[in-house]
């Protein structure tokens, strides 16, 4: 019988949901690949290997085959190997947690480490921290992409193992006596031509080292550098009120947000703590919640403009004339200008100033300042490590101004730091002041400004010390190197971003004998007590007090923090008008980029950071939030601003090499005052124009097997006199191309309401609007055959899992997708089988474009196995590999898969992913060589293979540490078989085990709510993901699949999905120049055919399906 | 055509069916033996580099099974007890035996005991020991009557087969936890097992778990 294809609103006339500029563009090209799953010639032999050498190899393995019967029948003995002495409280195959952090500059991320056998696996946030607990409820341990990432760099085979000294081994003791008597020497010359250079720290043990070597040698110095820095922060703080403060940002609080520059959910320090307090105004349980509103002002498309409610794209050089033309119009609508002496002064140059702001910009704040002034003491008005303290101190001053009662914004004490700046050290250096520089961390020599001239600096040193964690640029150029130990290997502590003490402990030995700072310092000093647990300890006991510290000491270790540990707030009242004042009128009225001089702004990378992730192949493969790149960085234009270059490739986008339809962009040359680089264009909608961003973090020299060749260098371009917007650039095309990998363009799924939106008035008047873009009930045709046998199944079964995930929440910051990397055990494929879409994510981030490309809104989604109940994928598998348990669970058979593909073919939401290489056993260069024919080391890989099998053609020492890595609850997957999300059966399998353990004698099998979480669940730092079992009524996955706002993708499929979505709400501001009465996806939905069902004419978002009656007859034909 | 083909060559189809039809018996024979997931690996008996008896241990000195294997009601896995656990009694007993060299070595620089690994399952395979004891379902059920066996051998085929025979009909199996390290309990009678049998399954509300994600993950 032939099946009757569902009614489908496919849109007859243009797309409505556009990914790419190509899709916009409708390419041919375009289409081949939508029509595919897995683009052309992903399934052919494409590599140099002839069809003959193929069939001589494959003959040789037959042969071989017959050998390995007569070996292989026997099962090889294996080995036991108890304890011979048991430790305490250890039961062998029950994982151990430890609380520790995550310290990254001078803020940490508290952590709940779960460890296996001695070996930490995965990283969650601490649910008891103060920073994540949760009124009413248990915490929800929030973590990001990079520090659910960060615990690869631990298994990194290319981190520093080795002491060197001139880059030859030598012992570790020679190295730690030659520290020691570098620090007898300085002794003897009161530390006189000692300095030592480090990033920023909040360790209290850190600092009480330094002062304890300031006091021993009074004439050594300390430098501190952070090529991404946001001291700007405590700066501002410190000016503005005339004592040593550091803001403290209440996002949960604030009803309006204005961010100027402000990445606050991706780039900014501590969003994975900012997105959760942001998440929480936005998640609402009925229309009649309140919301934040966020408005963002920014040069390059961020994840906050993404996520604002309005934006402005505005060079960010320009940003500062908006914030004064802000503060001036505040300062005449609060009275201030009348009755403050010098204020009608400062406003007065202030609004000269703003003078060269456009008009459009002067509308857009004029409205954005009305609502916030409307909203005082819920205002919050934060500013972009990018901007100059100028713009600090104006949206500081606001948000003071605004609030009254600290409730936005708090104020903490922070004292100012006594290091001296990279090039106060650079200059001592040129000057040969330093006869001994000990470099702690950090990599100056890849990321200092150019005009220091670092490298040759470094070089006039007499002698350099450096602990560092790779043996990178900085490495190179130093005299002795020491390996640092990996956070998860060192005693330490460290403050969260609320000032609670944390410890950072470990959980296994050094893998490969590094050392800590504190260690370093301490030997340097020549203390008596150099190891670090005793140093931490001493200084806990000068910080927790005398009485009862060792108790105290246990339960801070215990708990992973020390209660009341954080300072408490400031009120500051005074603000130093003066001083601020002063330090706002000496910022330059900047000049407005044009054609021929374009603004340059430097980028911290959501995925390396400045390039400390650099070798860590989770991160490098994570699809950037925004442009979607993986393995690479490129320069981002705006569309108008690439097409007056010349270098607006989209029409050609995919006819450079149509056999594997590869994103080919043209490549430009950067030139900023006599510096150029060379680097691929991506456009990038929604930027603005004659802006150019670079993103940091790429193009090194020296780095491991993963990072290499990964990028181009931006440093090359950043002076330290602009380190984060430059203006005066020219762009040329450099008549080449380059490849990049993205995933863009892969799985687009055209012309649906996928992700359905209101505006919060919309959501108030029709609260059930998301369930009005479904399909109708189909009269007749598409009823199933047969009973979903599921549905009896399902009625013995106590649980039923499924999940929700709010779209409202969601700010698709992308730390759901490293955590399932790493509790799924996911390999990476490399930058090539990317751009061949054969990236492994189980979850994958889709990110829409709505609207015209140079001002779009932006949408985005979590996508993964839904888990349908009535799951296409299964009927047509041949061998029954995928099928359903009783709780509702698509499960995926390996050992029964062979690999037809079918499944993924007959997936509606494409999540399916296939192994077309053993990406686990073969080097990600050499993954189309067959292991049995390579020869290197000295011996062919066919011999190696028959020592061990398991191994693959993977570098020994690659090999050691993936497995350590290994998560022993999944199953690591082989070549050709398909895999998808599960859901985390192995939680949920654990949860119920635990729980029947724990009946035994009874009948008290139900799993409780909340004793499964998710992999992407627990890391989610926005908690947009909620998980669990629906027999449970009361569970908050039911509650959610029973709001109004939730949804389920592409319905008329009836697949029935077990992941639902709750439809997205924005809260825009009607008086705003850019308000839309309707968002522009469901406008693009009404335009293109689509219909509001259930919704009477005249309601709600009606108005414009009537603007266009063409459109409104065409979706009724469906 | 006498010198090409001489006169013996006229048997050779009959030898070469004669011999296609042995080896063709041989390999079916073969295969059915070896590949039955009745027979996996019964029988197997390797020599343990201590000859640890849990005839002596439990028949004789009437030890239960989780005095050594400390973690089976908690973890996946039964351990193997620590050298130092053994040294507990027998520091005193036996102390200076020949045969316990190893274990005194083993216990005294730390070094493990090498025992040969005879229950496996592939890697594939998630077998909870803890949800089976604490749910009625006895050591002897998979591993045989160890407490009989002076060197251990696999008594029972541990194969998928094997599992779903339990997992289709858990009454015919499962027992009052009390018995369940009683490895020499026997049901009265078959019938009143499987009538005890249901109401345990009943009571305790035992899933029969057939589907995939039962066991592998």
């Amino acid at each position: 019988m032939k099946t009757v294809p569902p009614p489908c609103p496919e849109p007859e006339t243009g797309p409505r949901y556009w990914r790419s500029l190509e899709q916009l563009a409708d390419t041919p090209a375009f289409q081949e690949w939508l029509e595919r799953e897995f683009p052309d010639g992903a399934s052919e032999l494409t590599d140099p290997v002839s069809r003959r050498h193929f069939v001589r190899i494959m003959s040789a393995s037959f042969a071989l085959m017959g050998l390995g019967l007569t070996t292989g029948c026997r099962r090889p003995e294996e080995r036991i190997l108890p304890f011979s002495k048991q430790p305490p409280g250890y039961v062998h195959g029950v994982p151990q947690y430890f609380a520790t952090a995550m310290p990254l500059r001078d803020r940490a991320v508290p952590l709940l480490v779960k460890s296996y056998d001695g070996r930490p696996i995965k990283l969650e946030g601490n649910p008891d921290h103060p920073l994540n607990r949760r009124a009413g409820g248990p915490g929800h341990g929030a973590t990001d992409a990079l520090t659910q990432a960060s615990i690869l760099n631990l298994y990194d085979p290319d981190r520093a193992q080795r002491f060197t000294y001139k880059g030859e081994n030598v012992a570790r003791e020679k190295a730690l006596d030659a520290l020691a008597a570098a620090g007898r020497a300085a002794a003897a010359a009161e530390g006189k031509g000692l300095a030592w250079l480090r990033g920023r720290t909040a360790s209290p043990t850190q600092l009480r080292l330094e002062a304890e070597l300031r006091k021993r040698f009074p004439r050594a110095r300390g430098y501190v550098y952070e090529a991404v820095d946001f001291d700007v922060h405590r700066q501002a703080a410190t000016l503005l009120f005339g004592q040593p403060l550091a803001p403290h940002y209440h996002f949960e609080n604030a009803r309006r947000i204005l961010a100027l520059d402000c990445d606050f959910l991706g780039s900014e320090q501590d969003a994975w703590h900012w997105t959760g307090g942001f998440a929480r105004g936005r998640r609402l349980q009925s229309p009649n919640d309140p919301m934040n509103r966020l408005y963002a002002v920014e040069a390059v498309m961020s994840l906050t403009g993404a996520n604002a409610d309005h934006r402005l794209r505005l060079p960010a050089g320009q940003v500062f004339p908006l914030a004064a033309a802000l503060f001036a119009e505040f300062m005449d609508q609060a009275g201030a200008t009348q009755n403050m002496a010098g204020a009608s002064e400062f406003a007065s140059v202030l609004k000269d100033r703003a003078r060269a702001l456009p008009a459009e910009a002067r509308r857009w704040a004029a409205a954005c300042l009305k609502d916030l002034m409307a909203h005082p003491g819920e205002t919050l008005v934060v500013a972009g490590h990018c901007q100059p303290l100028a713009v600090h101190l104006l949206a500081q001053a606001l948000t003071h101004h605004l609030q009254g009662g600290g409730r936005t914004l708090s104020w903490q004490p922070a004292p100012e730091p006594a290091e001296g700046t990279l090039p106060e050290l650079a200059r001592a250096l040129h000057a040969g002041e330093v006869q001994t520089l000990l470099i702690l961390g950090g990599n100056p020599v890849y990321d200092a400004p150019a005009d220091l001239d670092w490298p040759a600096a470094q070089r006039r040193a007499g002698t350099v010390f450096r602990l560092g964690y790779h043996e990178d640029e900085t490495a190179a150029l130093c005299n002795w190197h020491l390996p640092e130990a990996h956070y998860l290997e060192s005693w330490g502590d460290a403050r969260t971003l609320d000032g609670t003490l944390v410890p950072v402990q470990p959980l296994i030995e050094p893998l490969f004998g590094g050392l800590t700072a504190l260690e370093v310092l301490a030997r340097l000093a020549g203390l008596p007590v150099v190891k670090p647990y005793d140093l931490v300890r001493e200084t806990f006991r000068e910080l927790a007090g005398e009485a009862g510290w060792e108790e105290k000491w246990k339960r801070f270790l215990h708990d992973g923090y020390l209660e009341g540990s954080a300072p408490a707030a400031v009120t500051p009242t005074d603000v130093a008008w003066r001083e601020a004042a002063r330090a706002v009128l000496a910022h330059p009225p900047p000049a407005a980029p044009g054609a021929q001089s374009l603004e340059v702004v430097f980028l911290r990378d959501a995925k390396l950071d400045d390039g400390r992730f650099n070798n860590n192949g989770w991160l490098q493969e994570l699809p950037d939030p925004v442009t979607k790149l993986t393995w690479d960085n490129a320069v981002l234009l705006s569309p108008a601003t690439a097409k007056a270059l010349g270098v607006y490739r989209v029409q050609e986008g995919y006819q450079g090499n149509p056999k594997a339809l590869k994103t080919r962009v043209p490549v430009v040359r950067i030139e900023l005052d006599g510096r150029r680089i060379e680097a691929p264009v991506w456009v990038q909608p929604g930027m603005a124009d004659h802006v150019a961003g670079l993103v940091f973090g790429y193009g090194r020299l020296r780095t491991g097997r993963v990072g290499r060749g990964a990028g181009y260098n931006a440093y090359v371009l950043r002076t330290s006199a602009a380190p984060w917007v430059a203006a005066g650039a020219r762009v040329t095309p450099a008549s080449r191309d380059y490849e990049l990998a993205t995933t863009q363009n892969h799985w687009a799924m055209m012309g649906r309401p996928i992700i359905r939106e209101a505006n919060l008035a919309e959501y108030t008047h029709n609260p059930r609007f998301a369930r009005a873009m479904d399909m109708p009930e189909p009269k007749s045709g598409a009823a199933p055959l047969y009973p979903n046998p599921l549905d009896e199944l399902a009625r013995h079964a106590p649980h039923q899992w499924a999940m929700s995930i709010d779209l409202s929440a969601c700010v698709g910051c992308g730390a759901c997708i490293v955590a399932c990397q790493s509790e799924n055990n996911i390999p990476i494929v490399g930058k090539e089988q990317v751009s061949r879409n054969r990236e492994m994510h189980w979850m994958r981030l889709d990110r829409y474009y709505l609207g015209p490309e140079e001002d779009p809104q932006v949408v985005q989604q979590p996508m993964l196995c839904q888990h349908c109940e009535a799951a296409p994928c299964e009927n047509v598998c041949p061998v029954n590999a995928t099928v359903h348990d009783q709780e509702g669970l698509n499960l995926m058979v390996y050992n029964r898969c062979v690999g037809t593909r079918y499944c993924s073919n007959n997936c509606p939401y494409k999540v399916r992913r296939f192994n077309f290489f053993d990406y686990n056993r073969r080097p990600l260069d050499q993954l189309y060589r067959s292991p049995l024919t390579s020869f290197h080391d000295g011996e062919w890989e066919l011999k190696r293979w028959f020592k061990n099998r398991d191994r693959g053609s993977r570098a020994q020492d690659e090999w050691d540490l993936m497995k350590l890595a290994r998560n022993p609850d999944v199953t690591v997957r082989m070549r050709g078989v398909m895999e998808k999300c599960t859901f985390c059966l192995q939680r949920i399998a654990q949860a119920k085990i635990a729980q029947k353990i724990k009946a035994g004698a009874s009948g008290d099998i139900v799993v409780k709510e909340g004793a499964v979480q998710t992999a992407c669940q627990q890391a989610c730092p926005a908690e947009a993901i909620v998980f669990g079992n629906l027999k449970d009524p009361d569970s908050a996955v039911a509650r959610a699949r029973a709001h109004p706002r939730s949804y389920v993708v592409l319905d008329y499929l009836a697949a029935k999905p077990r992941v639902t979505y709750l439809a997205r709400i924005r809260n825009p501001n009607p008086e705003m120049p850019d308000y839309h009465e309707t968002p522009l996806s469901t406008r693009d939905y009404l335009e293109h055919g689509g219909l509001l069902h259930g919704v009477g004419h005249g309601h709600g978002p009606a108005p414009e399906a009537a603007a266009h009656p063409a459109a409104a007859t065409k979706g009724g034909q469906h | 055509m006498s010198d090409i083909f001489p006169k013996w060559t006229n048997k050779l189809p009959g030898y070469v069916l004669a011999a296609g039809a042995l080896m063709g018996t041989a390999v079916v024979a073969g295969v059915w033996y070896y590949f039955t997931p009745k027979y996996t690996r019964v029988g197997y008996q390797p020599v343990q580099p201590v000859s640890f008896s849990h005839h002596i241990h439990v028949e004789q000195l009437g030890m239960d099974c989780r005095y050594c294997h400390t973690g089976i009601e908690k973890s996946y896995h039964s351990n193997i007890p620590a050298s130092s656990l053994c040294m507990n009694c027998h520091n005193q007993v036996l102390k200076d035996d020949p045969r316990l060299a190893l274990v005194r070595e083993s216990a005294a620089t730390g070094q493990p005991i090498p025992w040969v690994w005879i229950h496996k399952t592939p890697d594939f395979v998630f077998f909870n020991h803890a949800v089976h004891v604490n749910r009625g379902i006895s050591c002897v059920h998979c591993h045989g009557q160890v407490n009989l066996m002076d060197e251990v051998h696999h008594a029972k085929p541990l194969s998928m087969a094997f599992c779903l025979d339990c997992h289709r009909q858990p009454e015919a199996f499962i027992r009052p936890p009390e018995q369940v390290f009683n490895l020499n309990w026997q049901p009265e009678s078959q019938t009143k097992q499987l009538a005890d049998g249901a109401r345990l399954v009943r009571e305790w509300k035992v899933e029969k778990l057939e589907n995939c994600s039962a066991c592998h993950r």
